[in-house]
């Protein structure tokens, strides 16, 4: 079910995109619309502004795909947009800055791979219940990480924040969620 | 046992028909576009405008530094080679034109190096005397006799 997250750029016709031909953008809307989706939903729980952010993302990356610096890092820059349209979103929602609660810094802490959480088919509406419960800065960064895993730099680049935050926030993220279904059990 | 990813995949799969229709939506209307494009006629400043987009983002926007870089090298060698001009001619531009006693100077020494150079040149042009060839033993007998 996940999607591949290696070797874009030797699949993914990003070229083509860029010379504005449909069948390419096709391919590459039907790569990333349910990861985009799943992304957008965990963070604004609402189905239709999530379309609607999804849709207002394919417009964006259609219009400045000539943006697009490196065609390897497709994936992180539709990502990085959707990312500026959830925060535009919470702003005019809740008319302030949204991110927020810093977590102290343990870069060297980070040891965990993207599969190392592994969820039992009893405890996968609590883990959803509990990936609900996040701070917004690290629900973010840990979707980013379940999603696509996405390597971290480029995390820290979608998410505009330093290496060493994004490090500590995927590690409490899970150090926490780990902890909190270790109880439940 | 799933990983997260697999559980989120796996909850929002309803959502898959209903994205399915968006994009279908947009490709439609990025084909429509490309319709548009091929059935207008080309127009040589869009055309032009185009290519510079292209070679501007494809050429000079990645590797803006190395331009960057290239144009301040450019800047340093122009500046060094102002800063290396010969001071004679500089000292030449600077200088006041020449008074007329110079100028009445200059033009007598002109003169003269002509009549020195005319002179030279007829004493040139003066025939070789002529060489009249004798027989080799007629010459020896002469000098033995002198």
């Amino acid at each position: 079910m996940k999607m591949p997250a290696v070797a874009e750029s030797e699949q993914l016709p990003v070229q083509q995109a860029r010379e504005g031909k449909p069948e390419a953008w096709d391919i590459l809307f039907r790569r990333y619309q349910l990861p985009l989706y799943v992304y957008v939903f965990e963070l604004v729980r609402n189905e239709q502004t999530s379309l609607d952010i999804v849709q207002e993302v394919f417009i964006a990356a259609a219009r400045h795909i000539g943006g697009l610096r490196e065609s390897d890092k497709f994936g992180s820059w539709l990502f990085g947009i959707a990312h500026q349209k959830v925060i535009q979103l919470w702003r005019k929602r809740d008319g302030k800055e949204v991110l927020f609660d810093e977590v102290p810094e343990s870069p060297d802490a980070f040891e965990d791979g993207p599969d190392d959480l592994l969820i039992r088919r009893e405890q996968e509406a609590e883990f959803m219940n509990l990936l609900n419960q996040l701070p917004l800065p690290q629900r973010s960064v840990l979707l980013l990480h379940f999603v696509e895993d996405f390597p971290l730099e480029e995390i820290a680049r979608i998410t505009e924040t330093q290496l060493g935050t994004v490090k500590s926030r995927i590690h409490y993220a899970k150090k926490l969620m780990r902890k909190l279904l270790e109880e439940k059990e | 046992m799933k990983t997260p990813g697999d559980i989120l995949f796996a909850r929002h799969q309803a959502a898959a028909p209903k994205l399915d229709a968006i994009r279908r939506e947009i490709v439609q209307e990025l084909n429509n576009q490309e319709t548009k494009e091929q059935s207008r006629p080309h127009n040589f400043v869009a055309w032009f405008l185009c290519c510079s987009n292209k070679l501007w983002l494809e050429l000079v926007w990645p590797c803006r530094r190395i331009w960057t870089g290239l144009a301040a090298v450019w800047i340093l060698i122009f500046v060094f080679n102002f800063s290396q001009r010969d001071p004679a001619e500089l000292m030449a531009r600077k200088s006041p034109p020449p008074s007329p006693e110079m100028i009445l100077t200059f033009s007598e020494q002109q003169r003269l190096l002509a009549e020195l150079t005319r002179l030279n040149e007829t004493q040139a042009v003066e025939p070789p005397k002529r060489f009249m060839p004798q027989p080799r033993s007629e010459g020896r007998i002469e000098a033995l006799t002198a």
